[in-house]
């Protein structure tokens, strides 16, 4: 009797699983019909727009056209960011009547694939990584902003580079899937500035005179790096961003290219030789705080602690400009810390710089979306988060005046003036490989239980997930 | 004699060994609670029992070596060599541990052990989860502005407006079906049963999304009604399941002499089966209460991060920051968090114990 009854309950599971699936089938087909509705819509709305008026959406909208309308948004910032990208479009709402309805979370990346599968998604979407916005692109739910916004406008505001990352592959065809608007520098190494000078060392102009000051320190009794990759899940990250930096130092633009896009795997000799450059410092016990063996068990956000004891500990820390938010309240920028450029090692790539940012995307064509979306591609719209401090405006008209500080006037001109502009690797690649295995590898090879190539191979599998 | 002596023996034993459970359970409750009123830096840098006194190293006199020691080789401090890893990590030495206290200035530290306790507690890690962190922005003009985030309140609203009718809706419902299935003949009824109980094999994960198609077209999504619809939907067949054990064991004479004389379906349940079922109702309560209380997947994706319907567990989520950096936050929000549980726990206890016999006995 037992027995019966226990295949019965599997027999229903399976009938209802099946039921389940059946349910998953059927719903996808509906999905393209509203997508396809929605993109019979646009054309339509294009030319409402274009025909019976005359200025573009943001014209419009600040003549007041669309007041009491409302525009939802997704986003990843929450807690200081959010007040601060709330700060920033207080203005905007007020004028227009706009009401754009933030919401953040830390789920951002987890939960936007399903709010779009589910029908649901916002009128705009805020992606941190760009890989994560060209997988959902592929499948034609993003609208394609090629007719939507002034590419002659866009062109002159935007640095070409920023634009080309913004064209990814459609549904049919290559489509500008989004535009940026909040931006971060990551070929920075931050300092402590004052005891820096105190000791008599000078900010290194090319990585040789970098490795040679290395030495110095090292010498002078401290180890100069203070690395850490902890964290959480996501250990390996901080890794990755060096590696990167250094293969836009030692290989040209197109094979950094091609290595973000899977055509260059690797277990190249390119890529090989980055991470071996890289190992110069992060496996020396001497050149890094508390040993090579920390790197792994140290949490990335109070890596740069020791950089603050007085006497320091150590010495530099290469991240992003986001990392002053880890740094002690009390210190101040320009004075007790600084940072300078990572340096260039092969002269003949120039001074390529590694960026990260936000590009903002659109799920559903109204007059209204297209407003807002046209003010995100004006430096206005992120001058007051630029004058709190912290982040970069990629548009040519935010003006440097803007930056509060001398090191973020400094960064804002090294991105204008780089000579090549690439996105953070890590964050273009697929998820299985951006944010699986590259992060394992380096765990793994940093930590020692991997050798160099077994750990690039295990890397380079990712690509076949 | 024997017997009773045995049986008090058996009783200790007995005690000790849930004091000992229970111990475990508790310590990291305890060093939560204790977490939460450390200042950020002590939580970053030290565990939460060195509030007690324990035995740590003091630094003592300092000894300076020449500056041109190198550190590569040998280090000479008072006559004897050691290495500069051991003076890394510390080494013993005739009058305590030798430690370097400042390597560029090759200066060494000579500690002793001694007793100490850190005693330092604040409640600003309460404060800033209560009232509001406060965000330093900085003005165009160089001046600093305070702005203050929100609170919890808000949040808490929200998670007991919720919380409230998808606990009510579907124990009441699953009440009715449980009396159905257990004392009504109808076609289909041990079919309509399995299927139920199966139910309760299938994650909520791959529902997710077919259901959330089902809420946009229905306009439910980021609503209350929307969220109380989820939560009762994927309780029912648990909540089903026990409350059926539970009454269906219910004797039947009762029922049949209420019958006899006359009485509906209806008042056997609002009469009979209702009161009868207290202890069970109770303890299911408890259970999809703390469930809906601490959820944080079905409100991510039914109702949304808005601050109008935002629920705490994903404020708190939020407390730490874009990149995790006010994660000690958590302590503090943790504890807040777990109140209402406890206050309800505690209120509803004595039928709680009661009714997890409920659904065990067969009769």
């Amino acid at each position: 009797m037992p027995l019966a009854i226990v295949l019965c309950l599997s027999f229903t599971m399976m009938l209802s699983a099946c039921g389940n699936n059946g349910n998953n089938n059927a719903a996808p087909t509906n999905a393209p019909a509203a997508t396809e509705k929605a993109a019979d819509n646009a054309p339509a709305s294009t030319e409402n727009t274009s025909t019976d008026t005359a200025g573009s959406p943001l014209e419009l909208a600040m003549k007041g056209d669309y007041k009491g309308t409302k525009v939802t948004m997704f986003g990843p910032f929450v807690d200081a960011d959010q007040v601060k990208f709330e700060n920033s479009i207080k203005d905007f709402e007020a004028k227009t009547g706009i009401d754009i309805q933030y919401e953040g979370s830390k789920e951002f990346e987890a939960t936007i694939n399903i709010r779009v599968d589910g029908g649901n998604a916002p009128d705009i979407a805020d992606f941190p990584q760009p890989g994560l916005l060209s997988s959902i692109a592929k499948t034609g739910k993003v609208v394609d902003l090629t007719t939507v916004l002034d590419q002659d406008k866009l062109k002159a505001n935007y640095n070409q580079s920023w634009l080309d990352m913004s064209t990814m592959d459609g549904k049919d065809g290559k489509i500008m899937a989004g535009i940026w608007n909040r931006s971060n520098v990551k070929s920075l190494v931050w300092y402590p500035k004052k005891q820096f000078e105190e000791a008599g060392y000078k900010i290194p102009e090319t990585w040789d005179e970098m490795m040679a000051l290395t030495e110095q320190i090292a010498k002078d009794g401290d180890p100069a790096w203070a690395i850490g990759i902890e964290s959480g899940a996501a250990t390996g990250w901080a890794a990755t961003d060096w590696v990167e930096d250094i293969m836009l130092r030692t290989t040209t633009p197109e094979n950094y290219d091609k290595w973000v896009k899977g055509e260059l795997p690797f277990t190249s000799p390119e890529v090989k030789h980055a991470v071996e450059v890289m190992s110069k410092i992060w496996l020396n016990k001497d050149y890094v705080y508390g040993g090579t063996k920390s790197i792994v068990t140290t949490a990335f956000g109070d890596a740069p602690k020791p950089m603050f004891d007085n006497p320091p500990k150590a010495w530099f820390h290469r991240q992003g400009n986001f990392i002053t938010s880890f740094f002690p309240e009390t210190a101040k920028i320009d004075e007790d810390y600084g940072w300078f450029y990572l340096p260039s090692i092969d002269p003949q790539y120039g001074k390529p710089v590694l960026v990260a940012g936000d590009i903002y995307s659109m799920f559903n064509d109204r007059p209204e979306v297209r407003a807002v979306l046209e003010f995100f591609t004006t430096g206005e719209s992120i001058k007051t988060w630029v004058q709190s401090g912290g982040v970069i405006a990629p548009m040519n008209d935010a003006s440097l005046d803007w930056y509060s500080s001398e090191s973020d006037r400094a960064m804002a001109k090294l991105v204008q003036d780089a000579s090549t502009l690439r996105f953070d690797g890590s964050d273009l690649m697929p998820g299985s490989v951006g944010a699986g295995t590259f992060w394992k590898g380096m765990t793994d090879y940093v930590s020692g239980t991997a050798t160099l190539d077994q750990a690039l191979e295990q890397i380079q599998s990712g690509w076949k997930n | 004699m024997v017997g009773k002596k045995k049986r008090k023996g058996g009783k200790t034993v007995v005690n000790i060994v849930l004091g000992f459970i229970c111990f475990i359970w508790l310590l990291p409750t305890l060093g939560l609670f204790i977490s939460s009123f450390r200042p950020a830096a002590d939580i970053l840098h030290t565990g939460w029992w060195k509030i007690f006194p324990h035995q740590e190293w003091k630094s003592g006199k300092t000894i300076q070596l020449s500056k041109d020691v190198d550190l590569r080789q040998p280090i000479e401090v008072n006559g004897k060599t050691y290495s500069d890893d051991q003076l890394k990590a510390g080494v013993a030495a005739d009058d305590g541990r030798l430690l370097w206290e400042n390597r560029r200035a090759r200066t060494v530290n000579v500690q002793d052990k001694g007793w100490q306790v850190k005693t330092d507690v604040t409640l600003d890690n309460y404060k800033n989860v209560l009232s509001g962190k406060e965000y330093k922005i900085k003005e165009a003009d160089g001046t600093v502005i305070t702005q203050k985030g929100s609170g919890l309140s808000q949040a808490f609203w929200n998670t007991l407006t919720i919380a409230v009718p998808a606990t009510v809706i579907p124990v009441l419902i699953a009440c009715f079906a449980a009396y159905a299935f257990a004392w009504l003949r109808f076609p289909g009824r041990k079919t309509l049963f399995v299927i139920i109980i199966a139910m309760l094999v299938i994650p909520i994960q791959v529902a997710l999304i077919p259901v959330l198609k089902d809420f946009t077209s229905l306009g439910l999504n980021g609503s209350y009604l929307g969220i109380w619809l989820a939560h009762t939907a994927f309780g029912l067949p648990l909540v089903t399941y026990f409350m059926y054990n539970f009454i269906s064991q219910l004797p039947k004479d009762l029922f049949e002499s209420a019958f006899i004389d006359g009485a509906s379906h209806f008042t056997i349940f609002s009469k009979l089966i209702l009161p009868l079922s207290v202890p069970a109702l109770a303890s299911i309560s408890i259970f999809q209460f703390l469930w809906v209380w601490n959820d944080y997947l079905v409100s991510l994706i039914f109702i949304g991060n808005q601050p109008s319907v935002q629920v705490m567990s994903m404020k708190i989520a939020d407390l730490v920051g874009s990149r995790g950096n006010d994660w000690h936050l958590l302590t503090s929000a943790a504890f807040i968090s777990m109140l209402t549980p406890l206050a309800i726990f505690f209120l509803l206890q004595k039928y709680f114990v009661r009714g997890l016999m409920g659904g065990s006995v067969k009769g």
